[in-house]
């Protein structure tokens, strides 16, 4: 079958940060190219040397596929995004595509906030590729998927960003694209707008394109790829069936950094070595019970002291959705200061956690400063239950004390 | 649960199977590679995008005046205390020859002309960076931000214009025939205007030096150009120095087009064709070079 996508031999090489700082101003870059002009050129380029955030990435694509492409922060996955949608261009390598390509990096850029949401529904269309016969044809389907009813005469600065972000969504869906390209924009809306989505992408998909998916959400991934690309350090690391690719991904991702955190320049003062996870007894485990307690153990590394820390222990499902956090300071808890080696130990209440797969992650931060000292995640947990499943029980089921009126009609 | 995950992956490859074969025929191939052509100008990626061009013109206009108590009077308002003010300084206190015509026309003519042609560069120079969030997420032939920002102003231009008839009527001054030159002209100085952008452009992507220059450079041409004075006034000698500033030409032209009188020197045409060809020529080569780094570096 004929290839949608082909990568061939793919790198990307960018320069590295400094000299980009230093460059910034005409005067430094004229007095740099001077003394390049004076010192003998081959030298001075092996002086800028960058760094390669991609490099020889192969990969086919055929028409039809789905495909999840994954990784840690900073392994390149928006770098190869931007590649194939053309924003950036490639360093060395080629890459073919075949069909209208749909690339949706960041939901609504391109609105204009002086601009009402009809105007900013053709804007935006037209930036996206879509002429101005086939916005208006789709306009009212636009209008309708978005929920945004009356306000679509209404400048979209006065919008929600809920509204916002669903008007946006919609005109892109309707692009109707051979190739889509998503990068992490399933991440945005309320749940119920998440599945539209979903099941848009999925109608798509039975009219035959192709989807890439970039995305931090697991979820989004098993849903809807059958096969993965896992990114590690600017190369394909896996590529190959999801499950296993996602095996792959959650060995390399326990200990990880969090994915939102940016430690102050590249040091990181606390260091988690090890998270452990057990029933109440001590016992490690990973399977749990709903309504268990559960001890959670974070073995860590302080390089420099942390003479009042405040740390959380965050359980997230596996949707990404946050679903409670343990807080030393909430919970005025006195933690002896950091120090070198050691540890801290969490003993849960009852967890009432419905039956999903859900992430600890350790944030460690100084009390006072509020300065984050680390932010990992840490390991996996299962809670089983026959009944109380998140897509009808919600996040968390306790039994509650019910009670009726004995006589309704006084 | 996780029977649930395994049932919708299960349901996610039937999709697939379902999916029929599309006609592959019919589909656009796109090629992407480094680019090592010097002329590598893609002019049927910029007219596929004719649509975008039009709607970014669009929204420009749309947005320029909203959140304004006047509206779109001060695309009148502006040109108009501009003359006024010239009037009184230059024609009344400094008594600036004006080869006959009444001063507020003669300085008009040229201001609504200059007007245009500052605005065009200041905000095509700067506009790729003002719309850096586009360029980082999004793909487009980047020459439709350029182009887009060279047409915008004519809006304000042609606004200007009908302020300057009128202008003429209270003076009693009945344009003629000539008014036709003053296409061909605004089409160069358009030409010029762009052709300065796309090289002041990618530079300023890189070196926000440009966006701080640029307002005193125009300043500085505008004083080097023949706008408050006649060009009669600049000693013979250094006359053909003067005339290779290429805006000399176009000025007279224009002024010539609306208030007939001296015709323009057909040297310092003949320097603003060639220079806004050159400048266009070599700023598209320029540009197409450089944006491909646009959203590495913006």
């Amino acid at each position: 079958m004929s290839m949608a996508i082909s990568v061939q031999d793919i790198g990307k090489q960018y320069w590295r940060a400094p000299r980009a700082a230093h460059q910034n101003s005409l005067r430094e870059a004229l007095s740099q190219s001077m003394r390049g002009l004076m010192s003998r050129r081959t030298e001075a380029r092996r002086s800028n040397e960058g760094f390669w955030a991609l490099k020889d990435v192969n990969f086919g694509i055929r028409h039809g596929e789905n495909v999840g492409i994954i990784g840690l922060n900073g392994a390149g996955k928006s770098t190869l995004l931007k590649l194939i949608s053309r924003i950036a261009a490639p360093t060395t390598g080629s890459i073919r595509l075949v069909g209208r390509v749909g690339a949706l990096l960041e939901v609504g850029t391109g609105f204009h906030r002086e601009l009402t949401g009809r105007e900013n529904i053709f804007l935006y269309g037209s930036i996206l590729g879509m002429g101005r016969q086939e916005i208006a044809a789709k306009f009212d389907a636009i209008v309708e998927f978005s929920e945004i009813g009356d306000f679509i005469d209404m400048p979209v600065k006065r919008y929600s960003s809920g509204m916002y972000v669903r008007l946006a969504f919609s005109v892109a869906a309707h692009l109707e694209p051979d190739i889509l390209l998503l990068d992490e924009v399933l991440a945005v809306g309320d749940y119920a707008f998440q599945k539209k989505c979903i099941d848009f992408a999925r109608r798509l998909q039975s009219k035959g394109s192709t989807i890439l998916l970039v995305s931090h959400n697991m979820f989004s991934i098993k849903t809807m790829c059958q096969r993965v690309i896992y990114i590690k350090n600017g190369r394909v690391a896996f590529d190959g069936p999801t499950d296993e690719g996602l095996r792959h991904y959650e060995q390399d991702s326990y200990l990880a950094d969090a994915s939102w955190f940016r430690p102050e320049s590249g040091h990181h003062p606390v260091k988690i070595r090890e998270v452990t996870i057990a029933d109440e007894s001590g016992a490690p485990k990973t399977l749990f019970r709903h309504g268990e307690r559960m001890r959670i153990r974070a073995l860590y590394t302080a390089s420099e002291p942390v003479a009042e820390p405040h740390v959380l222990f965050s359980i997230t499902r596996s949707d990404e959705l946050l679903c409670s956090n343990f807080s030393t300071l909430t919970d005025r808890a006195k933690l002896a200061p950091l120090s070198g080696d050691g540890e801290i130990e969490l003993l849960t209440p009852p967890l009432t956690l419905n039956a999903d797969t859900y992430t600890v992650s350790v944030v460690v931060r100084q009390r006072g400063f509020e300065r984050l000292l680390a932010a990992q995640v840490g390991g996996r947990f299962h809670v089983e239950h026959p009944v109380f499943a998140p897509d009808v029980f919600g996040v968390f089921h306790q039994p509650g004390t019910w009670t009726s009126d004995a006589a309704p009609h006084r | 649960m996780m029977e649930s995950l395994d049932a919708l992956v299960l349901d996610a490859s039937k999709h697939a199977v379902a999916g029929s074969s599309p006609e592959l025929a019919a589909m656009p191939v796109t090629e992407i590679a480094p680019e090592d052509r010097i002329l590598a100008f893609d002019a049927t990626s910029v007219w596929r995008y004719r649509g975008l061009l039009r709607v970014l013109i669009l929204r420009d206009l749309k947005v320029l005046y909203r959140q304004t108590a006047l509206g779109a009077c001060w695309a009148i308002a502006q040109p108009l205390f501009t003359v006024l003010i010239f009037t009184i300084i230059f024609g009344h206190f400094a008594k600036m020859p004006t080869d006959g015509a009444p001063y507020a026309l003669f300085a008009g003519s040229a201001i609504i002309l200059w007007t245009y042609f500052a605005e065009a560069v200041r905000r095509s120079s700067t506009g790729l960076v003002a719309e850096a969030e586009l360029i980082r997420k999004i793909y487009f032939p980047r020459l439709v931000i350029p182009l887009a920002t060279v047409v915008s102003p004519m809006v304000d231009f042609a606004i200007a214009l009908g302020v300057m008839l009128a202008l003429m009527v209270w003076y009693g001054v009945m344009p003629d025939w000539h008014l036709a030159f003053a296409i061909p002209t605004l089409a160069v100085t358009a030409m010029l205007a762009l052709g300065v952008s796309l090289w002041l452009g990618p530079i300023n992507v890189r070196f926000r030096d440009v966006k701080h220059t640029l307002p005193f450079v125009i300043q500085i041409w505008m004083y080097a150009s023949p706008i408050v004075y006649a060009s009669s006034i600049v000693p013979g000698s250094v006359r053909w120095l003067y005339a290779l500033n290429p805006m000399v030409g176009l000025i007279e032209a224009f002024r010539f087009a609306i208030l007939g009188g001296t015709p323009p020197d057909a040297f310092a045409l003949a320097v603003s064709v060639t220079a806004a060809s050159l400048l266009l020529f070599t700023g598209l080569i320029f540009f197409q070079r450089m944006e491909r780094s646009f959203a590495d570096v913006i």
